[in-house]
């Protein structure tokens, strides 16, 4: 019977595109190629909504639950935290309260919530181990996050060896019976000894996350003390659910009985000798006793049915696919930082989950479409589709100029009359994705080794409960 | 007699915000619209209403204005992209169209439409030509979310024909109360499916002063000097509808009658001039570019008339400034306002009130009268213009009358008279919105909302 339990828990808002496609000027600088291709003003409108569902009486939740012993995990994108430092600094920094308390885990997230590890798995290690630098500085902690989630929860074979590389301790994924085969979700997996798998258990997870307020559902209404017996009777070592924040207060309203779920979480897990653990303390506890898991060649994720096919399932998100690359390619060649950053935005998975339901019915669709920004549609489905592929045409066609010498301003200069007042998206913080380094640096493999190990120290060391409280 | 009272639009409550793509900027300015909504705003600024001009400006100017202490407020919309089209405001149009539609219904409900429904005073939007028929769909709708539409007047004026094929008729007309400024653009648009009403178009008090006596005497002694008996004057876009190749074709026809004409004449950045130089080519007229650097006034344009007798057009180069264009005006036998298609005809009007004699078209201009105060043409055939033009030079009598008479017409059409009409027209057209007067009072918590909403958005940056 599983006695211990990690509960981990990932913010994140998409950078929502400006649909119909706004025309990019030609020559245009990145800051306003960005306000051409991103409708911040509905990104407002959507964060500040789920400020006020969610993230506040979730946050003042998750922070009493945390001085009540429950340990947490929690990850952020960087799409999010941009939007809460431009929109509600207080927001963050009761997020900085709950990162900084000793119960509650900081789990690395694939900052752009993008399919970077799709197009280029080079850059996406890269990056991932450029976050952990940046949230350590973020968040004002000593030691960069030691376990990661990826985007969606994406896990395959390159993906675990670029994270390996990147060096992490553990990563989460989803334990999909496709995946696990014979295996149950309940134990701590390894496919090498350097990289740890926290297996989520979709079931269980979806009971709270999905199901909780379903009517139709023949278990509702889910209460804290049946919920706790399931975890409490699942066979092997630790049970790991993992849920979107949203969950608390957005999915499900708070007149659902979700926030006095989790109130009342706590002391039934405690009842029935359930202990909470974070990711690296369930790692150092069970790594002696870990198990072998062959992680897939296909990606396994916690979407949908746990297959990239919600997200590559049907034509119009298979050109939206196409463009991403199109997009990050070409802005790779610009060479320009900021134009480079900009196709990254494009990458995040959102825009393919948010066309899912295209073609579709049924309840993937409907969750699908839920997402979709009500001000969509009124352009109809294909409307939706055609001009969401019209902001990727509209973009490769402004970086046109930045090939050819025209861009009339210097990359990365504001034209001066712009308000010196008006808050703006702020600069990447994170560096760019290397381009091709000099020869010297960048070929062979002797080269492209020690330029990987001036970066990468290797794998961290095991750290204990204890240190990670003082920390 | 019983029945509702009309609400009085007076300026202490009522609020006018105009909306328009082209504006007062060298930059905004293009054709008529430009003009038209300057005058407009100015007009009614200085009738004491607050008004509010948003249009696409120029980049290099101030994003806000504020200008007749304070009364008339300029926004100047698109900046961001109009600093990558420099040449003008229908440069990137689909770029600024896109921004123009969603940023600007936001501004004037969440900015405008609060502060004056707040004050008290009923807000009159007027949008103008088709790149704003979008925009004021959606600021009717977001007026309504907010819960004060019934405070608004909502008003879409077509001065041109452009672009009706991009016009959602249906919601457009469902939403704002239609105008237009003649009887011929209101048959046109009937074909639309709707039925505006028509508030002319006015001209400026300058345009009524008389130009200076020297200005024109020199302008006509250099025809005189020169060998020429008739001086003719056409100003326009280089566009067919305007009919140069029948204002040059008459010119011919004239010299050829052994009238020694004289056209001066000035059109646009348009590829058709290329046709209207090659037809007068063709017909043995010999045209010269004149570029006059600096300020140019009549003694300098006089001068070059004068040293080339040879000359049959002078095509100006450069720009005309308003005392030249008005002693230009007034100088002439005609003003070839020959336009086919015309929606209003505002030179033929600015001609009348320099006290010059217009020959104008046969479509928009509802205050012309033939041989009362223009002479109004009835074909495309160049005989006729020149016809005319031979009348005129030999009757002096005839020239005085249509001079005189139309400057009275001119005075008509000024703009403190035109808003007189205007206003008789929005105050029966409140009527039909059914306007409710704002008590100042304070917003539904919904309506505060949304507007906190159209703020922040604002706020963003648009």
């Amino acid at each position: 019977m599983a006695q211990h339990l990690v509960v981990y828990t990932v913010v994140h808002q998409p950078r929502r595109l400006k649909l119909p496609a706004q025309p990019i000027p030609r020559g245009a600088v990145p800051r306003d190629i960005e306000r051409c291709l991103f409708d911040e003003r509905m990104n407002r409108r959507y964060f500040e909504k789920v400020a006020r569902t969610c993230y506040h009486p979730a946050t003042d939740l998750f922070l009493r639950l945390a001085d009540r012993e429950l340990k947490l995990c929690i990850g952020f994108s960087l799409s999010f935290l941009r939007q809460a430092e431009m929109w509600d600094e207080k927001l963050l920094a009761k997020f900085h309260r709950l990162v900084s308390h000793p119960n509650v885990e900081l789990i690395n997230v694939e900052p752009y919530h993008s399919f970077l590890f799709y197009v280029d798995i080079d850059a996406f290690w890269r990056r991932m181990q450029a976050t952990g630098e940046y949230l350590k500085r973020t968040f004002g902690l000593r030691r960069a996050p030691a376990v990661t989630d990826t985007t969606e929860m994406f896990m395959s074979n390159d993906i675990y060896f670029a994270l390996v590389r990147a060096g992490f301790r553990g990563a989460l994924m989803d334990g999909r019976p496709w995946v696990l085969g014979w295996r149950q979700p309940s134990y701590l997996y390894h496919y090498t000894k350097d990289l740890y798998l926290l297996t989520r258990h979709y079931q269980l997870s979806d009971d709270v996350g999905y199901r909780f307020s379903n009517r139709s559902w023949g278990l509702w209404p889910l209460f804290a003390d049946t919920y706790a017996t399931w975890v409490s009777q699942a066979s092997g070592d630790l049970v790991t659910v993992g849920w979107d924040y949203e969950t608390f207060g957005e999915h499900h309203w708070k007149e659902t009985g979700i926030f006095e779920f989790m109130e009342a979480l706590p002391a039934e897990l405690a009842r029935r000798g359930v202990r909470a653990l974070t990711a690296s303390e369930a790692i150092e506890l069970l790594m002696p006793k870990s198990h072998h898991l062959p992680v897939p060649a296909f990606p396994t994720t916690w979407a949908g049915e746990g297959g990239v096919e919600f997200f590559l399932g049907n034509p119009a998100q298979q050109a939206i696919f196409q463009l991403m690359h199109h997009v990050y390619h070409k802005a790779l060649l610009t060479q320009d930082p900021a134009v480079i950053d900009l196709a990254m935005w494009l990458l995040q998975s959102d825009n393919l989950h948010l066309i899912q339901w295209f073609g579709r019915s049924g309840a993937q669709a409907e969750v699908s479409a839920y997402f979709t920004p009500r001000e969509w549609w009124r352009l109809g489905p294909y409307g939706i589709i055609h001009e969401l592929q019209q902001v990727y045409r509209n973009f490769l066609t402004a970086m046109d100029a930045y090939l050819t010498r025209e861009v009339r301003y210097r990359p990365g200069e504001e034209p001066p009359w712009y308000g010196s007042s008006r808050r703006r998206w702020p600069r990447p913080e994170l560096p760019p994705v290397e381009l091709p380094a000099a020869p010297a640096a960048a070929t062979g493999t002797e080269g492209r080794r020690e330029a990987a190990a001036a970066v990468n120290p290797g794998p961290r060391r095991p750290r204990s409960p204890g240190q990670r409280r003082r920390a | 007699m019983t029945g509702k009272a009309t609400p009085k639009l007076t300026a202490d409550r009522t609020e006018f915000v105009l909306v328009s793509f082209e504006g007062p900027d060298a930059y905004s300015r293009a054709g008529g619209l430009g003009v038209r909504v300057t005058q407009l705003a100015q007009a009614l600024a200085g009738l004491g209403y607050p008004t509010h001009l948003i249009f696409v400006g120029s980049p290099e100017l101030p994003g806000q204005e504020q200008q007749m202490d304070g009364r008339l407020h300029l926004y100047r919309w698109c900046q961001w992209i109009s600093r990558y089209y420099p040449r003008g405001v229908y440069e990137g149009e689909n770029e600024k169209l896109y921004d123009f539609n969603e940023t600007v219904p936001d501004f004037v409900t969440g900015q405008v439409a609060r502060r004056a429904m707040e004050a008290g005073r009923v807000l009159v939007v007027m949008a103008e030509e088709w790149h704003t028929a979008h925009a004021i769909c959606e600021t009717s709708d977001r007026l309504w979310l907010a819960g004060l539409r019934s405070h608004a007047l909502l008003v879409w004026n077509a001065n041109n024909t452009m672009g009706f094929d991009r016009i959602n008729w249906g919601r457009l007309g469902y939403v704002t109360t239609l105008t237009t400024v003649s009887r011929y653009m209101k048959h046109v648009m009937w074909g639309r499916g709707v039925n505006p009403i028509v508030i002319p178009n006015g001209i400026s008090p300058e345009a009524l002063q008389p130009p200076n006596p020297r200005h024109v005497a020199a302008l006509r002694r250099a025809v005189a000097d020169s060998g020429g008996q008739v001086l003719l004057v056409k100003v326009g876009r280089f566009d067919p509808d305007k009919r140069w190749l029948m204002a040059i074709d008459s010119v011919a026809l004239l010299k050829g009658q052994g009238l020694s004409p004289r056209l001066v004449m000035r059109g646009g950045i348009e590829p058709h001039e290329y046709e209207v130089l090659g037809r007068a080519q063709a017909a043995g007229l010999r045209v010269m570019p004149v570029h006059l650097d600096g300020t140019p006034s009549a003694a300098r344009l006089a001068e070059v008339m004068k040293a080339h007798p040879e000359v049959d057009v002078f095509n100006l180069k450069f720009f005309v400034p308003g005392p030249l264009l008005r002693a230009l005006y007034r100088a002439a036998d005609a003003v070839l306002a020959n336009s086919g298609i015309e929606p209003f005809g505002l030179v033929g009007l600015e001609v009348m009130g320099a006290g010059g004699v217009a020959i104008t078209g046969a479509t928009g201009e509802d205050y012309a009268v033939g041989y009362h105060n223009a002479i109004v043409l009835e074909t495309d055939d160049p005989r006729e213009i020149a016809h005319h033009v031979r009348a005129l030079a030999g009757d002096a009598g005839l020239c005085e009358r249509l001079r005189h008479n139309g400057h009275e017409t001119a005075l008509r059409f000024s703009w403190p008279n035109v808003i007189a009409t205007m206003l008789d027209r929005l105050e029966f057209i409140a009527e039909l919105q059914g306007l409710s007067w704002p008590q100042g009072r304070a917003l539904s918590p919904e309506a505060a909302g949304e507007l906190k909403e159209a703020a922040a958005a604002l706020e963003e940056g648009r």
